[in-house]
């Protein structure tokens, strides 16, 4: 028995760490809220110094050819200082989905640039409706001339315009089921589409539409099976939600540990705020709620990592748990620190808004709890359920 | 990361699980067994079960090899809980002895109190409660009365004690008895081995919400201890309590293990019960009330897991015990709660005329509120999370 990060994941945990508290902890987010982006630049320039970007990806590509698990330490670390741009997407989400269906001349390409930290990738699933489902999917890809044509509009596209590449999921057969979505590989330049950025709350992320007007890519920028990128997509989405329960836990820290310095330092009726149990209880709430993510999320980790017989219910409820639980103990966080909580100057308000970005993120509530049900073997045949 | 358990371990698993098997009382484990609740021959039952583990030398596995224990390692001990769990084995009736006393009495007892007590706790032939709560010294047991003063080698003790665990079947107590007063109400108190046969010892019963019988009153009109009954030093009772928390490794293992089973069961009842011909679980509000459930249980149980790797490498429990306790008492109470809502208005019948045989929901439901309050209440468990985890300032008054 042994539940714990090994040692050199700690350790990595401690370069990343430093470097991060080096750098001011949300201090990048901050200057990237107010449009200066230079200082994310060089963050994520130094973090692929020290390995990050390469941690899970192949050797034979330039990685290190580790797991989920040692992803942890750096995914936390983002979390704690709610720093902006497209780590999670690119290493949680394009990396396995690149390692497990990408041909030969994708990994080659993809895989090497985000080894070396130079390029990174977004996700466009949703359209203006705003629904996860495959029938919310109508984005039109046309074979022309042995070229893919791509008509429609994406909306919510996280950070559009830092992405070098979005994996985009388009239609590439009639009706609107699963079947007939395929997963396309797309650059920023592509000729004829146009990004339109949208107002956030989350302001340390950014989001657009991307507008598709005969957009011509060539036919070897499918990633995965045609058709059937609906399954493929679910794959990824596991790797995805098991990073993000690890991201989650690690601005869930933070917020702790804001919240339990404040109380400590903060003095009404002649003592700290922390000797009142009104406030020392709903802290330890908070603390009980931080620790239940973690254990959840590293489980879910290891799930994935072992290929263990119940990692999708393990992910699912990870998910769940930590967006539920963020937006609880960030908002808390507002309340124990008061009148200042309230204020822009404090960053209690930074990681509610965050936790809001992450709560139907890349996937609704609704549709985890389904797909628990579903692993759990719960679910009644004839409810139409989502389900890997 | 690793959730295996060793060959080792799983040897001794198994060699428990056979043993359980052929000792356990006949129809235990299919639930047909005849045992008379009647609580004089129950506790009698009782007391046989805690012998049987002895001979069969599964009484006090984590004990030294010199006073009859098989000094089992701290991940054998989770494996002993798991089975006892697993067959829903008998409460123990000496766990004050075996878990408390004697381990107390191995490290800070005189020679003559090791040999007289700790084999008699070994075997159930003196069965030990503990004689800490009294009517005004709950959560704060530092505000105990209960007075000891001294006359030649004895000891006079005047006072109440409350909620004390099987205290209507034990020969001993382990018993918290103010000798002095100084400012700091920790100090002035020191525990005593106080024999429960004697005329200065009267014990009351108190009828739980449940129906059933646990705890006591214990009452104290000029009882006698002896100096050679004393544990420690005088005055210094406090720092034994303390010391004795040391002991529990295991932490609340079993609770942990318990919940999970009953989850379990909750899921089975969840897919039994129907409304309209369809499962309960075929309603998408009780599937979401269960995913929370399940989740909320597997988080218990891995919080549990790394708390308990953290004693491993560390040798002794840290606090974190607390959150653990705090977690899986509060949780229990919710699933039991639950499970009373599942059965609809039916839910409140009780006892033969219950759904489900022997009200097990019922039983263990209003059993449930007393595991928030015992060992320590909800409230004061997040004050010691709050301070030695936290390290937010202490309450006032301490």
């Amino acid at each position: 028995m042994d539940f714990s990060l090994n040692q050199e994941q700690e350790m990595f945990r401690g370069y990343v760490r430093k470097y991060l508290d080096d750098a001011g902890q949300t201090k990048t987010a901050r200057e990237f809220i107010k449009g200066e982006t230079e200082s994310l630049q060089s963050i994520l320039t130094g973090m692929a110094e020290l390995g990050c970007t390469s941690i899970n990806i192949s050797e034979n590509y330039g990685g290190m050819g580790l797991g989920p698990l040692d992803l942890i330490p750096v995914l936390e670390e983002t979390g704690r200082s709610l720093l902006p741009g497209l780590y999670l997407e690119t290493n949680a989400l394009a990396v396995p989905l690149l390692e497990k269906f990408g041909t030969e001349e994708q990994k080659e390409r993809y895989l090497s640039e985000i080894s070396n930290g130079t390029k990174s990738f977004s996700l466009a699933w949703l359209e203006p409706g705003g629904s996860y489902n495959p029938s919310g999917i109508n984005l039109a890809v046309k074979e022309e001339n042995n070229h893919l044509v791509l008509n429609g509009v994406k909306s919510l596209v996280p950070d559009a315009e830092l992405a070098d590449h979005y994996i985009v999921l388009g239609r590439t057969s009639t009706g609107n089921g699963k079947e007939g979505i395929s997963l396309i590989i797309i650059d920023r330049t592509a000729t004829n589409m146009t990004i339109q950025s949208q107002k956030n709350i989350d302001e340390t992320r950014r989001l657009a539409e991307l507008i598709f007007t005969n957009v011509e890519i060539p036919m070897n920028q499918i990633l995965g099976p045609l058709n059937h990128g609906w399954e493929t997509l679910q794959e990824g989405l596991l790797s995805f939600n098991a990073a993000l329960s690890a991201v989650i836990v690690g601005s869930m820290e933070k917020v702790v540990e804001m919240a339990a310095e404040y109380a400590k330092i903060r003095e009404q009726f002649g003592q700290p705020i922390g000797r009142f149990q009104a406030i020392k209880h709903r802290i330890v709430d908070m603390k009980m709620d931080l620790e239940t993510a973690r254990s959840l999320a590293y489980y879910a980790n290891w799930a994935l990592e072992s290929n263990a017989e119940d990692r999708v219910q393990a992910i699912s409820c990870a998910r769940l748990f930590a967006t539920d639980a963020f937006t609880r103990i960030s908002s808390d966080n507002i309340q124990i620190h008061g009148g200042i909580g309230f204020t822009e100057e404090i960053d209690c308000h930074l990681f509610v808004k965050r936790a809001r970005f992450y709560e139907n993120y890349l996937g609704s509530t609704e549709h985890y709890y389904n797909q628990a049900a579903t692993a759990l073997g719960w679910s009644n045949k004839d409810e139409a359920i989502i389900s890997v | 990361m690793d959730f295996s358990f060793t060959t080792k371990e799983e040897e001794f698993r198994h060699e428990l699980r056979t043993w359980l098997e052929e000792n356990l009382p006949e129809g235990w484990l299919d639930g047909t067994s005849k045992i008379s609740k009647n609580e004089g021959e129950y506790a009698i039952f009782l007391r046989n079960w805690q012998r049987k583990l002895y001979e069969g030398g599964w009484a006090a596995i984590a004990w030294p090899e010199k006073y009859g224990g098989r000094e089992a390692t701290l991940m054998e001990e989770i494996v002993y809980q798991q089975e006892m769990v697993r067959v829903k084995a008998p409460a123990l009736v000496n766990y004050v002895g075996i878990h408390m006393v004697a381990p107390t009495l191995m490290q800070i007892g005189t020679e003559e109190q090791k040999s007289k007590y700790i084999q008699k706790i070994l075997t159930g032939e003196e069965v030990w409660c503990q004689g800490y709560s009294e009517p005004n010294a709950g959560s704060d047991l530092s505000a105990i009365q209960t007075s000891a003063v001294k006359d030649g080698d004895r000891w006079i003790i005047n006072g109440q004690k409350v909620w004390t665990s099987f205290g209507h079947l034990a020969d001993r107590c382990f018993l918290l008895a103010r000798t002095n007063r100084f400012d700091k109400k920790h100090k002035g108190i020191t525990v005593f081995l106080l024999d429960m046969n004697q005329p200065g010892v009267e014990t009351r019963p108190i009828i739980q919400m449940d129906g059933q019988h646990d705890f006591n009153e214990v009452y104290l009109n000029d009882a006698i201890a002896y100096d050679a009954e004393i544990v420690g030093e005088v005055d210094e009772g406090w720092k034994v309590t303390i010391a004795l928390l040391m002991h529990e490794r295991t932490g609340i293992g079993g609770q942990v293990f318990t919940l999970e089973q009953q989850f379990n069961e909750l899921v089975s009842l969840t897919k039994e019960l129907k409304e309209d011909d369809q499962p309960l679980m075929a309603n998408p509000l009780v599937r979401k009330e269960m995913i929370d459930l399940y989740t909320r249980t597997r988080g218990s149980l891995l919080n549990y897991y790394r708390n308990l790797t953290k004693t491993l490498k560390n040798g002794h429990p840290g606090a974190e015990g607390s959150m653990d306790k705090l977690m899986v008492s509060e949780l229990t109470k919710e699933l039991l709660s639950q499970s009373i809502s599942l059965q609809g208005h039916q839910g409140i019948l009780w006892k033969e005329d219950a759904i489900t045989a022997n009200s097990y929901w019922q039983n263990n439901y209003l059993y449930s509120f007393g595991q928030t309050i015992g060992g320590g209440t909800s409230e004061i468990q997040k004050n010691t999370i709050g301070e030695r985890i936290l390290g937010l300032p202490k309450d006032m008054g301490r």
